[in-house]
């Protein structure tokens, strides 16, 4: 039934694709807004092949030509320009958001799913889940980023075997950050799922002589990591947007670039405007990808009359 | 009956909180019986079911099965629960699996069976159970006829030495309570020994060695489903057996 609906294969999915205008649009704006990143990155990786590190992919000067050979956006010629000129800074910037987003958000989640285990199943780990949770919810992120790195120094203590993969060990603080209290926020989203799985699921587990371990692992959590991907998925957005509070531990990400070109240019609403603009694009991809990975984990038969 | 009653259980008794389920209930079945407990709701049956696989935990009394004391601590509760299958009135299908993946589950992972052997093991259960063409099923696919025969198939593939039917029929529409019926009928000319709860009373009549009446966790009368249908003893079961024939 609704596995045989399924599209399996790419042709099938681009026939079966609806082709409203603003999904065209949608569709054209990220391959562009992706084409342009993955170039850049892969430019500074192979030092410069491309174009010369730090340099725009495209000259400003062709861009602001372009601009000002067409009436109507020849006023914002020099601002097009300028735009341009930021993207080799941006894209520098958006791959360390890019990087402490993914991996805190999975490390997050390894730790994040005992603690909803824990928290609906245990006893006395369940106040140790709690109060965790508590904690890491109840502070002020900008607040536990200050601890680690300001009160513990730990950027001092980076093992060496990790040390210097990034431009800057601080980074591995900022993972740590996020890592420690997106866990806190992912587990309240998986543990809400865990609840919702019907206790007849174990009841029927342990009755085939699985333990309770075993039930939970090949039983619940299956269908409750499903259950809990769209809740979850506003810890994804949240996570690429709080990981913006880096740059003030002086993590180069993307805000923190951002925010330095300004007040170098004083050019702040064209800067943070861009800025915006690109938080928005990671956030669409983000959640757009979550709906694809929603659909295509669903349980054929559960949800079924659920449209998108 | 005979002191080697393949299961046997005597004066158990349950509480839940000040609440007594089960007082003092006893009966014993032969290897190759089919036992059927019948009462009001409430009176305790599905609890004592329970007791019998531990889903339950009995406060007092002793319950025997092939010789083995179930109650004690020491018991492997996953070990007595691979020789004890259980199916359940709302089917407890695992939801994220397959027909094939339900029932293939417990050889995979409880005995540790390979993948093709489970799956192999799961195919020839559900073919038992009428199911051959719905082994890629989802649970949310299948009719909760179908469903619920593939949990006795998925209890079945653990070849269990005993069978706990918890109201098997009461969540199916009537239309669908005939396939379960015929499945089980099926398991009873095999000779598997069965305790089951129901309110299917042509069903008990016509397979029961013996029935069982519980009412407030007591046992008010057991016997052959002849004697205790046609000439129950105690007023009691009477009353029972007159308020459910009217429903019928």
């Amino acid at each position: 039934m609704a596995g045989a609906t399924r599209p399996r294969t790419v042709g099938e999915r681009v026939a079966d694709a609806d082709p409203s205008a603003g999904r065209i649009l949608l569709v054209a704006a990220g391959a562009l807004f992706w084409g342009w990143l993955l170039v850049s990155w892969v430019n500074r990786w192979l030092g410069g092949a491309i174009a010369p590190v730090g340099e725009p992919l495209v000259a400003p000067e062709t861009v602001e030509g372009a601009f000002a050979a067409v009436p109507g956006l020849a006023a914002v010629a020099a601002d097009a320009a300028f735009v341009v000129e930021l993207t080799p800074v941006l894209a520098q910037g958006t791959w360390l958001t890019v990087v402490i987003t993914g991996v805190s958000l999975v490390c997050g989640f390894f730790i994040a799913v005992p603690l909803a285990v824990a928290r609906v199943y245990g006893r006395f780990s369940a106040w140790l889940s709690l109060g965790y949770t508590e904690l890491l919810r109840g502070t002020p992120l900008l607040a536990q980023l200050f601890v680690l790195y300001y009160g513990l120094n730990l950027a001092a203590s980076v093992p060496a075997a990790v040390s210097g993969v990034f431009p800057r060990d601080v980074v591995w603080v900022a993972i740590l950050g996020f890592t420690l209290n997106g866990a806190a926020y992912q587990a309240e989203y998986i543990r809400g799922a865990v609840e919702s799985v019907d206790d007849g699921q174990i009841t029927a587990g342990r009755a085939i002589g699985l333990s309770k371990l075993e039930s939970i692992y090949y039983v619940v959590l299956p269908q409750a990591l499903r259950y809990a991907i769209p809740s979850w998925t506003n810890e994804f957005v949240y996570l690429i947007k709080y990981s913006s509070l880096a740059g003030f531990i002086t993590v180069p990400e993307l805000y923190y670039r951002a925010d330095q070109v300004a007040t170098e240019t004083f050019r702040y609403t064209a800067v943070f405007l861009v800025l915006g603009a690109m938080y928005l694009a990671l956030v669409l991809t983000a959640s757009k990808f979550m709906e694809r990975v929603d659909d295509r984990v669903a349980i054929p038969g559960l949800g079924v009359d659920r449209e998108r | 009956m005979s002191d080697d009653a393949f299961l046997r259980v005597s004066e158990v008794s349950k509480w839940y909180g000040d609440e007594q389920v089960l007082d003092g209930v006893s009966f014993e079945m032969d290897r190759g019986d089919v036992t059927v407990l019948i009462g009001p709701s409430g009176s305790g049956k599905s609890t004592m079911l329970r007791c019998v696989n531990r889903l339950a935990e009995a406060q007092e009394g002793s319950i025997t099965l092939d010789g083995e004391e179930v109650l004690s601590p020491d018991t492997d509760v996953d070990e007595l629960r691979r020789d004890v299958g259980m199916v359940f009135q709302s089917f407890n299908l695992f939801a994220h699996l397959t027909a094939t993946g339900n029932v293939a589950l417990g050889p995979r992972r409880v005995l540790g069976l390979s993948e093709e052997e489970a799956r192999d093991r799961a195919a020839a259960q559900l073919e038992r159970v009428g199911l051959a063409d719905q082994l890629d099923s989802y649970p949310a696919e299948l009719s909760g006829g179908q469903q619920q025969r593939v949990g006795i198939a998925r209890a079945l593939a653990m070849e269990p030495k005993l069978m706990l039917f918890d109201e098997p029929t009461s969540a199916l529409d009537p239309e669908l309570i005939g396939e379960v019926l015929e499945v089980m009928r099926a398991l009873v000319d095999e000779g598997m020994t069965m305790l089951v709860v129901t309110h299917e009373m042509s069903f008990a009549r016509a397979v029961a060695d013996e029935v069982v009446f519980l009412d407030d966790g007591r046992v008010v009368e057991r016997g052959p489903p002849e004697q205790l249908f046609e000439r129950p003893e105690k007023e009691r079961t009477g009353r029972f057996l007159e308020r459910i024939a009217s429903h019928d």
